[in-house]
């Protein structure tokens, strides 16, 4: 288990710096959204204000949240559809049995993220434990958690509580909540990423085989893989609810393919393996500055789907030149 | 040790050729079984199902998916998935309204025409996995939002054109009592079977799908298998839309969005895997035939829509769980599973 740790870090001491940065699929999409940034403050006067950045923030984490749980099937090769799911339910849920004030929020986010976790469960037990394909059963709980769905709040409407709607797409001390909680994501992925489960996760997705001969147990890092997307698509759907100020049942439909679209431009591969959070959460950022811009310039509504399609296509051309670049450096 | 670990690879190479074989016979009987046997069991949800009248109408709902599914299908047997398919399908559908209208045989001129400009877009997206190794998933999810959106800003919104009589009769005509429709799905049937189950080409996808390397190797093109596969795909879904059109009597934007994830689900329960190189396209026929019965039976009992899903969606589960090929090989693995960890340690620790 060691000698699986080790090896990365073994790996990026030996690599020059610049050779690391082109390698790395997180800086590339990193690099595209400043770029975009850039573009967007040309042609916008406010662009860059406070509010501009904390609305595109609240607007934006539910895609990036769903990402980054999406993220963790990926790495491991798998298809998480149950996605689109989870943030319908999580959103009609906030949306009609929230209560006010913190207790509340609190009793609310207990509820969104354990309906991930039980939904994550199921995929994750009838995939590592039954052995279902995974795209083929989520499929199948992401249509029965859209019918649940369906049975809290059968249209668009509901009541999301002020608490929950101010605060999380509000300010705590000056910083914007939503960055708040995508930083505390991003804190625990890094944390957990060291663990045993990390590594197994990378292994896994790298090859399978020589990870169960390795010891990683298999069945357990996929079954806590699925586990912990789920909760974050639960938190995903609250975070909805909280920016629309309502529910709607047909939410999460139009993130099903969004999800991917930003885990792809953020440089995780769907062989497995390789990526991380921190990219599908920049390139949902990305995806939705993306609109943005194509608005500002003046693309009629009509066309920004051509220019969003090549700039993915372009965005994943130029994360895999620049990974072939890192490889040709001298080590 | 070498010993020791070859009983454990000759019980996995058992698994995987010499089980496949029997599932490709028993997968499409056992999914023909469940839907004969649904539709006769339907006649206690409600007298007016599990007739004659209504095995026909549940052939011709299903035909459309079952020609996605065709395209769908192949492309998930190299290994990709197409999700461009529900906007191929409405550019299908959209250039069909807009032209049709006028006399019967101008119809296959309209066909050939939309073959050809679906199979060119299908193509791009192949060339673009096959030459610049963009990722299936994203090169078709791309395409498919570019299509979607230039068929959005030319027809600004609302598709115009003339429902064709000729292509509305494949549904409404009779021919010895069947819609001409059944006919044509059962030579469409027969030839897809044949060219993925019997041609050259066809057994070259099922190398390709196990694997790329190998196939190269072997001195297949692969790049060219990739695009041909990803332009019939196309075209499918382009053929799909054009017979809806017949059968709706008009194209609207969002007539594909309905048969993206049914195409997947259709493809899964059919038992192919989404890996490639595993399945085939009979089961696919009817595990189509399944999920239009289902959704068909569901939807005429009187209960609330969330609960209809709810249904849909564990009759999917199910389907897909009870049709796993390996599933006794899966009991006899849990049984003995408390001999296997101290095995594993074992194998690594002789490899270092």
């Amino acid at each position: 288990m060691s000698a699986v740790a080790g090896f990365p870090q073994a790996e990026r001491q030996r690599r020059p710096a610049l050779g690391r940065l082109l390698g790395s699929g997180a800086v590339m999409v990193t690099v595209i959204y400043l770029l975009l940034l850039l573009v967007y403050s040309l042609c916008q006067k406010n662009a860059l204000s406070m509010t501009q950045f904390s609305d595109q923030l609240s607007n934006g984490l539910p895609l990036a949240l769903g990402a980054a749980g999406g993220t963790l099937v990926v790495l491991m090769r798998g298809f998480d559809l149950s996605v689109a799911g989870v943030i319908a339910l999580a959103d009609v849920l906030t949306a009609t049995q929230a209560g006010d004030g913190q207790l509340g929020a609190l009793l609310c986010l207990a509820m969104v993220v354990g309906t991930g976790l039980l939904v994550g469960a199921v995929n994750g037990f009838l995939v590592a434990y039954v052995g279902l394909q995974s795209i083929a059963c989520t499929l199948a709980t992401m249509i029965i958690c859209s019918g649940v769905a369906l049975l809290v709040l059968d249209a668009p409407g509901g009541n999301v509580p002020d608490f929950i709607s101010d605060n999380l797409t509000g300010t705590l001390l000056g910083v914007p909540v939503p960055l708040i909680i995508a930083l505390v994501v991003l804190l625990g992925w890094v944390i957990l990423r060291k663990t045993n489960w990390g590594v197994g996760l990378y292994a896994l997705g790298a090859d399978e085989t020589a990870a169960r001969l390795a010891g990683v147990p298999v069945r357990r890092v996929k079954f806590l893989a699925f586990c912990a997307a789920g909760a974050l698509y639960g938190v995903a759907g609250m975070m909805l609810a909280a920016a629309t100020s309502n529910g709607d049942p047909g939410a999460g439909t139009s993130y099903l393919l969004l999800v991917f679209a930003a885990i792809a431009i953020g440089g995780t591969t769907f062989t497995g393996g390789r990526g991380g959070l921190l990219g599908s959460m920049i390139g949902a950022a990305t995806l939705m500055l993306l609109q943005k811009v194509l608005f500002s310039l003046g693309v009629s509504s009509f066309y920004t789907g051509i220019g969003q399609g090549l700039i993915m296509i372009a965005a994943v051309l130029i994360a895999a030149l620049s990974a072939r670049l890192a490889r040709r450096m001298p080590r | 040790m070498k010993e020791a670990f070859m009983p454990g690879h000759a019980v996995a190479d058992t698994r995987t050729t010499g089980r496949a074989l029997g599932s490709e016979v028993i997968t499409p009987l056992v999914l023909f079984a469940l839907t004969v046997l649904l539709v006769i069991a339907s006649r206690w949800i409600s007298p007016s199902l599990g007739g004659f009248h209504q095995v026909a109408a549940i052939i011709v709902l299903s035909s459309f998916l079952m020609v996605v599914a065709f395209g769908q299908q192949m492309v998930v047997l190299i290994g990709g998935l197409d999700l461009s398919l529900p906007s191929l399908l409405t550019l299908g559908g959209i250039l069909t309204f807009a032209w049709s209208g006028a006399s019967g045989w101008s119809l296959i001129w309209i066909l050939l025409v939309v073959l050809v400009v679906n199979g060119a877009i299908g193509a791009l997206s192949g060339a673009g996995i096959a030459w610049l190794r963009i990722p299936p998933f994203i090169m078709t999810l791309a395409m498919g939002i570019i299509v979607y959106s230039a068929a959005l800003g030319i027809t600004a919104g609302t598709p115009r054109g003339h429902p064709s009589a000729a292509l509305g009769s494949l549904f409404s005509g009779r021919i010895l009592g069947l819609p001409p429709i059944i006919y044509i799905m059962i030579l469409f049937v027969v030839f897809g079977t044949a060219l993925q189950s019997y041609t050259p080409f066809g057994r070259k996808l099922y190398a390709l799908g196990t694997s790329p390397v190998a196939a190269h190797v072997a001195g297949l093109h692969v790049a060219w298998l990739t695009v041909a596969t990803y332009a019939i795909s196309a075209a499918a879904a382009g053929c799909a839309g054009f017979l809806l059109v017949g059968y709706a009597g008009g194209a609207t934007l969002v007539m594909g969005q309905s048969y993206l994830l049914p195409s997947i689900a259709a493809v899964v329960v059919g038992g192919t895997s989404i890996v490639g190189g595993r399945g085939n396209y009979i089961s696919a026929v009817a595990a189509s035939l399944l999920l239009t019965t289902f959704s068909t039976i569901i939807s005429s009992i009187q209960i609330l829509e969330g609960w209809r899903t709810i249904i849909y969606g564990c009759l999917i589960l199910i389907a897909i769980a009870a049709l796993r090929e390996d599933v006794p090989l899966w009991l006899n693995r849990s049984l003995q599973r408390p001999s296997r960890p101290p095995q594993a340690p074992g194998a690594a620790r002789s490899t270092q």
